[in-house]
């Protein structure tokens, strides 16, 4: 069973004797979307690396901000983007201050030149980034989850046929035929398909199980898929 | 190839990538919603991709005896594995109807089961109110194929 963010997230902050352990699982959720946000925004990947890492460490553990979580505030997508968008802009705008402050004093910065904007109209582009990567992990956490359980059930046949015939072919390109796969294992082309159906439930529940546990409401499920598919689709 | 290359890679920008994820994501949704019959659906759809569904398959398409063989296979085996009873009992309904269909239109008997089984398979078929007019059809034209081959 997947824990929620929130439950991680509570137990991170708890400090019992797991809450390492929640915090690690929490971090490692989120660093693929935050680097991502963070490389789209202009930061080479040396930098970047750097300031996810300082994301995390400033904003995850000093600012404590899994203490802070709200719950109410519905999806953990939401907080953590608004969290490292706001970071961005801060980081930006003390490096900014330290090389404008003259003699006299500090001035005020003008938003508009920030290449960040301000910390509610950051640029759509890491926005982008950063949801086609939590989607990605979100993917590939499930899909390797998938690949542990029926490799522990003794069906690799049916992980093989997942593989290739959904994830190659959505990912790397063409799929070999149908037949040619059915052939390589010694099956019919009906009991490949019959194969392919139970990997495809298996990987669905877990998908959309790892997805429950980023939100708050079971029901707001619908919503949130059809928001991440708006903004994959988004130009 | 190593289970990494099967995953999405590190290029998600491209269009083709995000629309890969965004695939994924959707089908996933809507397996996760499925229906009894989607299950049914989607074994014919990879056997005969241009099939609406099992009742189109057997009833539109004019299966070849070989697409009738690889639909009774899969059938068959989603009659055990279906997630759901309703599932299971479809399958198996949609099993007799396309061995039915296979001694109806190509005059052949693609199972190895005693006739008196698949007999009273093809007379519920042909019973079943559930099932398409046509689809109970093809069970009463098997069933007595099958009582006058004796």
């Amino acid at each position: 069973m997947t824990q929620t963010n929130w439950e991680l997230i509570h137990d991170a902050a708890s400090g019992s004797s797991t809450a390492k352990r929640s915090l690690d699982a929490v971090m490692k959720r989120a660093w693929p979307a935050v680097y991502a946000y963070i490389r789209a925004s202009g930061r080479r990947s040396e930098e970047a690396t750097e300031l996810t890492q300082a994301f995390l460490c400033d904003v995850f553990l000093a600012r404590r901000l899994l203490d802070k979580a709200d719950e109410s505030r519905g999806r953990f997508r939401t907080l953590l983007l608004g969290a490292v968008r706001n970071h961005l802009a801060d980081v930006h705008r003390r490096a900014t201050a330290a090389i404008r402050k003259p003699k006299e004093g500090l001035i005020a910065l003008d938003a508009h030149e920030s290449p960040l904007g301000t910390a509610s109209a950051a640029s759509s582009s890491p926005e982008r980034a950063f949801n086609t990567r939590y989607v990605a992990e979100l993917i590939r956490s499930a899909s390797d989850r998938l690949h542990r359980e029926l490799e522990a059930e003794g069906m690799p046949e049916t992980w093989e046929i997942f593989r290739v015939r959904v994830l190659h072919a959505a990912f790397q390109g063409e799929a070999p035929p149908y037949e040619a796969i059915a052939a390589r294992l010694g099956l019919t082309k009906g009991a490949c398909a019959v194969r392919l159906l139970i990997a495809k439930r298996r990987f669905a529940t877990i998908l959309m199980e790892e997805l429950r546990a980023t939100i708050t409401d079971p029901a707001d499920l619908s919503n949130e898929v059809t928001d991440l598919l708006s903004l994959l689709n988004a130009e | 190839m190593t289970d990494s290359a099967s995953h999405p890679s590190d290029d998600e920008a491209s269009p083709h990538a995000r629309r890969s994820l965004g695939d994924t994501l959707r089908w996933s949704f809507e397996f996760d919603q499925s229906s009894t019959l989607a299950g049914a659906t989607f074994l014919t759809r990879e056997i005969i991709p241009s099939a609406r569904d099992p009742f189109d398959a057997l009833i539109e398409s004019g299966p070849t005896l070989h697409q009738l063989e690889e639909l009774k296979n899969a059938y068959k085996l989603l009659r055990t594995s279906g997630s759901s009873a309703p599932e299971r009992s479809l399958a198996a309904r949609l099993y007799a109807a396309t061995i039915a269909t296979a001694l109806v239109r190509h005059g052949a008997v693609i199972s190895s089961q005693a006739s008196a089984t698949l007999a009273r398979a093809f007379e519920e078929l042909a019973a079943d109110a559930s099932m398409p007019e046509r689809l109970r059809d093809i069970g009463a034209l098997a069933a007595d194929a099958l009582r006058r081959a004796g």
